[in-house]
């Protein structure tokens, strides 16, 4: 999700072309393209230019609507019959050819799904089985602690920075529903939302940090420099 | 014995010639970076960089093919018999096919851009399922979720979030 702003003017997208099957779209003012994964223009008059990220979460419409009661959804567009994806397109989408070149040894088919974290010039993927099977994750990305959660559905997952206090924590698990976690050194109770619910750290938040689901293929042409957490 | 082509005989020869070059390269700067940018397929940077300025150009390159076409048309129509007449107009056709393609964005007619995104309440949503996904943004204590579904359709979903302008991209 991009800030849609360059030079404090807003801007408006269009849909332009694909470039190894990440799209590429150009702003109305100067026909620039842009390309979707890194939000860099790659081309024309604003080449080198970067849109702010703005943090978003991929979670299940459940777990946003418990954290936000209030909030509004985007309807669905009725001006077509079939404007939006069928609800099983990512099984359909997997089947879908991968154009970009595979490499020997690679540990990760090209459509397994990980999920993708850059922190201190560093970027590391998460295969999404490893988190199902492991959350809460702790590791580090370009030398800051993090901490991986996947969401009681197994598909909503987010990122944090672990340290609190210039301390880093370690997180369990706390076994039932719903998804709490506790930190093994003051014992304090953590949310989904990375705030601390109870204990003596009530009310501390962890820092955001962005995780971008996406295909292995597609991570990896965008970072290629990636390292892989490996399940121990 | 055969004669040698008369004067008329030549330059029509010569702006047929030349109407034929026109057609041909109007239709490749369509064509080319249609091909270079099309799905399933690995692009290069140096692919992309050409599918850029052709894309950027044609729709200036092909309006001024399309009126030297007409001009050439226009001196080839002169003195010319009904079939070359017949042809010269068929040639025309091509021209304008490519002008009109040069401004036809052919992602936005297999993706149809969302015009105005409008939104209900969560409570009201029974669109979608719980077990869903959905892309989330809060800003300024405003909130709100895109199914994942419809942005990756429309892939660019444009919204203003507590002030802040974004585009929600899948």
């Amino acid at each position: 999700m991009w800030r849609a702003e360059v030079d404090g003017r807003r801007q408006r997208f269009h849909l332009t072309g694909i470039n190894n099957q990440n799209f590429l779209m150009h702003d109305e003012e100067t026909g620039s393209w842009w390309q979707q994964a890194s939000g860099e223009a790659v081309f024309g008059p604003r080449k080198g230019w970067r849109l702010d990220l703005v943090p978003y979460d991929e979670i299940s419409f459940a777990a946003w609507k418990r954290e936000h009661p209030n909030g509004r959804v985007l309807r669905p567009d009725d001006s077509g019959p079939a404007h939006q994806f069928s609800r099983d397109w990512e099984a359909e989408t997997a089947k879908e050819p991968v154009v970009t070149p595979a490499r020997t040894g690679d540990p990760l088919r090209p459509r397994d799904v990980v999920v993708g974290v850059r922190l201190g010039g560093a970027a590391r993927a998460y295969p999404m089985e490893a988190l199902q099977r492991q959350s809460p994750v702790q590791d580090a990305v370009g030398g800051v602690p993090v901490l991986l959660i996947a969401g009681e559905d197994g598909r909503s997952v987010r990122a944090f920075e672990r340290t609190v206090d210039g301390r880093p924590l370690s997180f369990f698990a706390r076994p039932g529903a719903p998804l709490r976690l506790v930190d093994a050194e003051t014992g304090s109770e953590w949310s989904f939302a990375g705030e601390a619910t109870a204990g003596t750290l009530k009310g501390k938040k962890l820092a955001w940090v962005q995780a971008l689901k996406d295909y292995w293929f597609d991570w990896r042409t965008y970072n290629p420099a990636t390292s892989i957490y490996a399940l121990r | 014995m055969p004669t040698a082509p008369s004067p008329s005989r030549s330059r029509r020869r010569w702006a047929g010639f030349a109407l034929f070059l026109l057609i041909l390269a109007a239709l490749a700067l369509v064509a080319v970076p249609a091909f270079l940018i099309r799905p399933f397929s690995p692009q290069t940077p140096g692919g992309l960089a050409v599918a850029f300025a052709l894309r950027r150009w044609a729709p200036l390159a092909t309006v001024l093919a399309l009126i030297a076409g007409l001009a050439l048309a226009v001196s080839l129509w002169r003195g010319g018999r009904w079939w070359s007449r017949a042809l010269v107009v068929l040639a025309l056709i091509p021209l304008a096919g490519a002008a009109w393609l040069a401004r036809f964005n052919i992602f936005e007619r297999m993706f149809a851009p969302l015009g105005d995104s409008r939104f209900l309440p969560a409570a009201e949503a029974n669109w979608v399922a719980d077990g869903d996904m959905v892309l989330a943004v809060e800003r300024n204590g405003e909130a709100a979720a895109y199914p994942v579904r419809q942005v990756a359709y429309h892939h660019i979903v444009q919204d203003v979030v507590g002030g802040v302008p974004v585009a929600v991209t899948y």
